[in-house]
């Protein structure tokens, strides 16, 4: 009795003390996690721009920041210009061909700005728009879902094939069905990387094209699943594929079913509820190095794969970071900011600085200072 | 012997029995079925078979001349350096004894120079060989070449704070080559506008303005601009793009040292106007766009007078002090001398309401117009100097460089070149086409519609009844030769009724152009090749893509094996090798128009009859609803830009 009494008081002891150890290691533990350095940095308030501000339209598709500093934003009613810290817009009146912008690119040694729309393609030149229209011109489609220059050519996204377009010879060309593997006609994406482009198909996965060898090669989600991702890191996540992204030799596949990432020879795939990746509805991602910045309709996440920071309006209407390490607790912190809507349709990224397009306004990130390193003189 | 006779005559009336019954029965069913006229009258067996381009006048050999082109002066002054296109020379002529010194040959017509800062290096663009040359003047010789953008026809050299910069004006791809000099390559080429001719550098190198020669493409109710580009030279980056409302055909641009201004030469464009007055500008105008190159801001002043024009307005020098300004008339033989101080007086006290009215006003150009020195035949690239005391004038037709004492305007004497072509009838034909004598107040020539003999790529109103009521698409005279009749109507069987009196009466108001003259004018259209198109390989063969197009052209049936009805496929009224029957057909636009050849055809836009259609797509995409213009409705987007691929081959 005695010795089952000791036990007991032993075992409760013990308890206790693993209690006592476990909460201690809880604070041990974010005390720790805040002072781990991210592989990207934080972002500390947002600054955001909405009707009030200037935007002619709640809903922002895309944003990039220009070779000349300027900043230029999409818009369900045109085309915006940041100068002077005013916006400029351009319109239908001014000659864009339609007022919905979904998507551009600049030819960064000419300075020109091509802008995609629901109904064509602009060439902004020095303030001079040239129209390029499906019964225009070469251009496969007149909706427009992505850009992307390489070179000589303009490679266009459509809703019915991949056109590209020489810059120097004015030649057009275009991919579909008909003549390559693409299983559906609508691409949303493309995106060139040295020396091959890849192509976002809705519902025909990822093409990747060798330019030199002009051979189309098919990237499909092994389980042709559209929601459950039955095989892992095995290929695309889904064949829904909403936008593609390539930065230093990682590809990046967003879809409405989840994201993958591609490194030439392996796949790794994330879902929501399987990984920290706040929504399975992945609009577009923006990889800067080898971090990619998530556009969701719950939110933004940024993630290099393995550590992963999402920023959301939590359910007391308050902006959140949620920090997420491999093999630890989620972190969550309050922000004074947030975004203006979790809908998050475009996304720039660099070095100092983010802007999101939502389907209520621009935001404009900025990062908190990086934590100062520990000094050498308190480590002794 | 008799009855031999009587056996010839048995034979011939057999045949002709045969012919008869042939023709009853066979041939005109035939030429029903084939040329789908209704009437006759105008088909022959010749509108389709034994048509051959071999034996046009364009296709045999012509003589070539000493014509100068592009001039620049060396810094010294000492030597003048002149480029013979049409030789395949470029020539260094000694300034002081006007003698020519010694010849060089570069290959691909050598058409714009420009000299760097020491004169070391002659650059030269070589407008059919789609490269820029580099000469050694110690040696005039060829020490370098580059491949640029097609056709290029003025280069400029400049320094900027990365190193010395060429930047090139191609006409043809309607874009901007931005090399360095050292090492000799292209570091981007930024677009144009269309037919960029010439470029300007500013004083301090910052900036490159190109002048564009045709206005972009428009519907045909648009008024029509062209546009000056601004590039950054260092960069390769666009700058800024400025329209020229209602004017085009800006052959020249420089900078004037001594204010912040560009200047180039343009002709005011009157085509969306009945062409029924004659008086106030009439169907065109000459004018100097004076651009402010910082803002950008553009204003356009007349060189004209109220009754007496100077039409063709092409190079353009301004002396260093920046006080004058020399225009050349190609047209009207004259270099215009624009006093720039008493021009800058008008602007400075006129209102921002006269600045935009002032190029309609005829009677201004007396206010800063102070001398029209006259020259021989066709006056184009000018030079000056390097003191500004000498100015130099290609005489382009008149194979020689007159040299002119700036101060006193004075000719002092001519650099001669070659003979003038007097003996050939193609030359002389070109100097008829060039000149604004022919027409009323000598407001315009043949050329001002027709650079080059090609298009100006707008659409006039032939019509008195309302204004653009009658719209009708100038059409190229590049490879027309075999082609007739001629107009949209098809009325005129030939080149000489299609120049003769009735032209006079409706455009030219004046007496007809006299016959001898007008058979040199008919000679000379007849030798102008079709356009040279950048997607035609030398060697005929075709890329994938326009093999296909070749494929749907000639096709007589669809994909899915549907018959294409004989009259609505393609070959049937473009059938080679003229790629036109020369006949008229309706094809869905409103009435019978004649079938135009499709030789460079990707470089006459607009299309149709009245230039509705800006873009060769635009033909079956939007103004070919019922198939009339050939069956189209079964293509899908590939097919078509395959056939269109293949159409810019011709």
């Amino acid at each position: 009795m005695k010795t089952t009494l000791n036990s007991l008081t032993l075992a409760a002891g013990m308890v206790l003390l693993f209690s006592l150890a476990g909460a201690t290691g809880v604070r041990a533990a974010e005390t720790a996690t805040n002072d781990l350095p991210l592989p990207f940095p934080l972002i500390d308030r947002f600054e955001n721009f909405q009707i009030k501000d200037g935007l002619p339209t709640h809903k922002a598709h895309c944003v990039l920041r220009a070779s000349d500093g300027k900043l230029w934003v999409g818009t369900y009613n045109g085309a915006l210009v940041r100068e002077d810290g005013k916006f400029r817009r351009i319109g239908v009146e001014d000659g864009l061909s339609h007022k919905m912008v979904l998507c551009m690119v600049e030819d960064k040694r000419t300075g020109d700005m091509w802008i995609g729309t629901m109904r064509g393609l602009n060439r902004y030149s020095a303030g001079h728009i040239t129209t390029y229209l499906q019964t225009t011109s070469g251009l496969p489609n007149n909706v427009i879902y992505g850009l992307d220059i390489m070179d000589d050519t303009l490679w266009v996204a459509t809703a019915a094939g991949l056109g590209s377009l020489n810059l120097k010879t004015g030649e057009w060309a275009i991919y579909d069905q008909s003549n390559t593997v693409m299983h559906e006609p609508w691409v949303y994406a493309v995106k060139g990387a040295k020396d091959r482009i890849f192509v976002g198909v809705w519902g025909g996965g990822i093409l990747e094209y060798e330019l030199s060898n002009k051979i189309f090669k098919e990237h499909r989600d092994p389980d042709r699943d559209f929601h459950y991702e039955l095989v892992h890191d095995a290929g695309p996540v889904s064949d829904i594929t909403s936008w593609i992204a390539w930065e230093d030799d990682i590809l990046w596949q967003g879809t409405y079913f989840g994201m993958s990432r591609y490194d030439g020879s392996r796949w790794r795939t994330w879902q929501e509820k399987k990984s920290p990746l706040i929504s399975n509805f992945v609009n577009f991602i923006w990889p800067h190095g080898r971090v990619a910045w998530v556009g969701t309709d719950r939110g933004i996440s940024v993630t290099d794969g393995n550590t992963w920071a999402t920023y959301r309006t939590n359910e007391k209407g308050e902006g959140i970071v949620e920090i997420a390490r491999p093999g630890r607790p989620v972190e969550t912190r309050t922000m004074s900011t947030k975004l203006p809507n979790d809908f998050v349709l475009g996304i720039w990224v660099d070095d100092q600085e983010a802007w999101f397009a939502t389907s209520d306004g621009l935001s404009h990130a900025i990062f908190a200072a990086p934590p100062k390193p520990t000094k050498v003189a308190d480590a002794k | 012997m008799k009855k031999r006779v009587l056996v010839i005559l048995l034979v011939l009336t057999g045949l002709a029995g045969v012919a008869l019954w042939l023709r009853q029965n066979y041939w005109t069913d035939h030429m029903l079925r084939m040329s789908h006229q209704k009437n006759l009258a105008k088909v022959t067996c010749f509108n389709c078979h034994l048509v051959s381009t071999d034996r046009l006048r364009w296709a045999q050999p012509r003589p070539h001349h000493d014509a100068p082109a592009g001039l620049a002066v060396s810094p010294d002054g000492k030597k003048i350096y002149i480029a013979l296109d049409d030789r395949d020379e470029v020539a260094e002529a000694d300034t002081a004894s006007r003698q020519v010194l010694r010849r060089a040959k570069v290959a691909g017509r050598p058409f714009g120079l420009a000299l760097d800062a020491a004169g070391k290096n002659l650059f030269v663009t070589c407008r059919d060989g789609d490269r820029l040359a580099v000469l050694d003047t110690q040696t005039l010789s060829e020490t370098g070449s580059v491949p640029v953008g097609m056709a290029p026809v003025a280069v400029a050299f400049c320094r900027t704070a990365a190193g010395d910069r060429l930047v090139v004006a191609n006409s043809m791809s309607d874009d901007i080559s931005v090399l360095s000099v050292s090492p000799l390559q292209e570091l981007g080429r930024p677009s144009a506008g269309r037919d960029p001719f010439a470029v300007a550098i500013t004083p301090d190198g910052t900036r490159a303005f190109i002048a564009n020669r045709l206005v972009s493409l428009a519907t045909g109710h648009t008024i029509p601009a062209s546009e000056i580009t601004e590039i950054d030279p260092m960069t390769a980056r666009t700058a800024r793009r400025e329209t020229l409302d209602s004017a085009h055909q800006s052959e020249g641009i420089c900078a004037v040292p001594s204010r912040p201004w560009m200047l180039a030469p343009l002709v005011k464009v009157r085509n969306l106007v009945p062409i029924t007055q004659v008086a106030n500008g009439w169907v065109m105008s000459s004018g100097l766009a004076v651009t402010d190159i910082k803002t950008g801001n553009v204003i356009q002043m007349p060189l004209d007078e109220a009754n007496n024009y100077f039409a063709d307005p092409s190079g353009i020098v301004v002396d260093p002090a920046g006080r004058r300004a020399f225009v050349a008339s190609g047209g009207g033989d004259v270099v215009t001398v624009v006093d720039l101080e008493r021009l800058a007086g008008w602007l400075e006290k006129a209102d921002p309401a006269a600045k935009r009215e002032a190029v309609y006003d005829m009677s201004l150009a007396p206010e800063y117009v102070t001398a029209r020195i006259p020259t021989e035949r066709n006056p184009k690239q000018l030079a000056l100097s390097p003191d500004g005391g000498t100015l130099f004038v290609a005489e382009r037709l008149a194979d020689s460089i007159l040299v002119v004492d700036a101060k006193s305007v004075a000719a002092q004497g001519r650099i001669v070149l070659g003979d003038g072509g007097l003996n050939d009838p193609i030359r002389r034909g070109e100097k008829v086409f060039t000149k604004a004598g022919f027409t009323f107040q000598n407001q315009f020539s043949c050329r001002s519609c027709h650079p080059d003999g090609h298009v100006d790529g707008l659409s006039y109103d032939f019509d008195t009844s309302g204004i653009g009521d009658n719209l009708l698409d100038n059409r190229s005279l590049m490879g027309v030769a075999g082609t007739e009749p001629f107009k949209w109507n098809g009325k005129n069987p030939t080149l000489e009724v299609q120049c003769g009196p009735r032209f006079a009466r409706v455009l030219m108001r004046t007496d007809p152009i006299p016959q001898k003259e007008l058979l040199d004018l008919t000679t000379y259209i007849k030798s102008l090749p079709p356009h040279r198109v950048a997607t035609r390989s030398a060697d005929g063969t075709l890329t994938p893509s326009q093999e296909r197009g070749k494929a749907i052209f000639f096709a007589t049936k669809t994909p899915g094996g549907q018959e294409i009805p004989h009259e609505r496929r393609c070959s049937t009224c473009h059938r080679p090798p003229l790629y036109s029957v020369r006949l008229s057909f309706d094809v869905g636009t409103g009435g019978m128009f004649d079938t135009p050849h499709l030789l460079g055809v990707a470089a006459s836009a607009p299309y149709l009859h009245d230039g509705r259609a800006q873009s060769l797509e635009e033909l079956w995409t939007i103004y070919n609803p019922n198939d009339q213009h050939g069956v189209s409705s079964y293509m899908n987007k590939i097919q078509l830009n395959d056939l269109v691929d293949y159409l810019k081959t011709l």
